[in-house]
């Protein structure tokens, strides 16, 4: 089992009459129990160039187990005393990371539910013609032959950048990569920004036979840099 | 001009290599280089289970360096508090676990609150600041 530590050390000899000198080390395990924590993100530094309206999102909760024991380390490599970062969870502002300021914070990465529907391959009369196509989400599959399931296969077989698919027969499953509400589904039998074309009118069609709006993430980690200029910031995510 | 100095060493041997990261702040005043925080309060209280406190009574000027530091120490691996800000979930502070965090105090609804889980969590917190609203007498 690994061991992963946290310890903190606080110091000072002015603040208080008598010296503060205040240590705790934590093994970090999993949520309820003595096993370690298994899952690390490992320590990574970024410079942005920000928009200090614009926060950038540091950890998305939809990629890590809720409710565990997740822990965040932040830190503002900047040595300049006007440059901080606002550190917000969602909505919430929990404070600036000045100039060499670190955080250590534990994480409840509460997720919403990511959008899904699955849509079918179906023909009115007659087959696929090879070179019938459908667009989605910017990529493009083509048939290439006439039958109907190799073509949903075809269309599993892609990669979108913004979906993951499963396929059974001729229905593809797509689910959003992130929750959210990312308005591709508007109802159970409805989507928006595909393209169709069926060039031998064999009335190929791509019906949504099910879907489920998704719901926003409630806990991604974003930061919002105090100046334009390029701040650099580390962080390190321990999770389940 | 009081120097406090917080360090962090965190240590794994979860990846192919050892990890090790340290790092080490002085706890300045907002946007300054060379005046520390110099005020404090230092607290160890117990939790009992079911409702939420807010874990800091008096409100600290807001948008400030504040730097609040909270440790569980339960030793029961079950128990564990609950940390909301605003009603937002921030994490789950499990048994012998700390957070070191900024502290914005925005507003009166950005109070740090806990909820106490599993059972009677004792709790230890500090908080560095450079100033609190102290609230008047009843």
């Amino acid at each position: 089992m690994a061991t992963t530590t946290a310890t903190i050390t606080i110091a000072s000899t002015d603040l208080l009459s008598d010296e503060l000198a205040l240590t705790s080390t934590a093994t970090l395990t999993l949520a309820g129990n003595s096993t370690g924590v298994t899952q690390a993100s490992g320590l990574s530094r970024k410079t942005i160039v920000g928009d200090p309206a614009k926060p950038q999102i540091v950890y998305r909760a939809g990629d890590y187990t809720a409710g565990g024991a997740n822990k965040v380390y932040i830190k503002n490599t900047s040595t300049t005393a006007a440059e901080y970062f606002t550190v917000q969870i969602d909505q919430e502002v929990i404070g600036r990371l000045y100039a060499g300021d670190w955080m250590f914070m534990p994480w409840i990465a509460t997720s919403g539910t990511k959008e899904t529907f699955v849509v079918t391959a179906t023909l009115g009369s007659g087959a696929v013609a090879i070179g019938d196509s459908w667009d989605f989400d910017g990529v493009t599959t083509v048939s290439a032959d006439a039958t109907l399931n190799n073509f949903s296969a075809a269309i599993n077989a892609k990669t979108y950048p913004n979906w993951t698919t499963t396929v059974s027969g001729a229905a593809v499953t797509f689910t959003a990569r992130y929750a959210g509400a990312a308005g591709v589904v508007t109802a159970e039998d409805a989507i928006t920004g595909d393209t169709l074309v069926d060039l031998a009118g064999s009335n190929l069609t791509m019906p949504i036979t099910s879907g489920a709006v998704g719901t926003r993430s409630e806990s991604d980690i974003s930061m919002l840099p105090s100046v334009v200029t390029a701040m650099t910031y580390e962080t390190m995510l321990i999770h389940e | 001009m009081a120097t406090t100095t917080a360090a962090v060493t965190l240590t794994s041997d979860l990846l192919s290599d050892n990890m090790s990261v340290s790092a080490s702040t002085t706890c300045m005043k907002a946007g300054t280089t060379a005046d520390g925080l110099d005020q404090m309060e230092y607290v160890l209280v117990e939790i009992p289970t079911g409702d939420e406190y807010d874990l800091i009574a008096t409100t600290p000027t807001a948008s400030k360096g504040s730097k609040l530091y909270v440790k569980n120490h339960s030793t029961d691996e079950t128990y564990y508090i609950a940390i909301t800000q605003n009603s937002q979930a921030i994490g789950r502070l499990y048994a012998g676990d700390w957070m070191f965090i900024p502290a914005d105090f925005h507003d009166a609804a950005g109070d740090i609150a806990i909820t106490s889980v599993g059972g009677t969590n004792k709790i230890e917190y500090a908080l560095f600041h450079e100033g609190t609203v102290l609230k008047a007498t009843d």
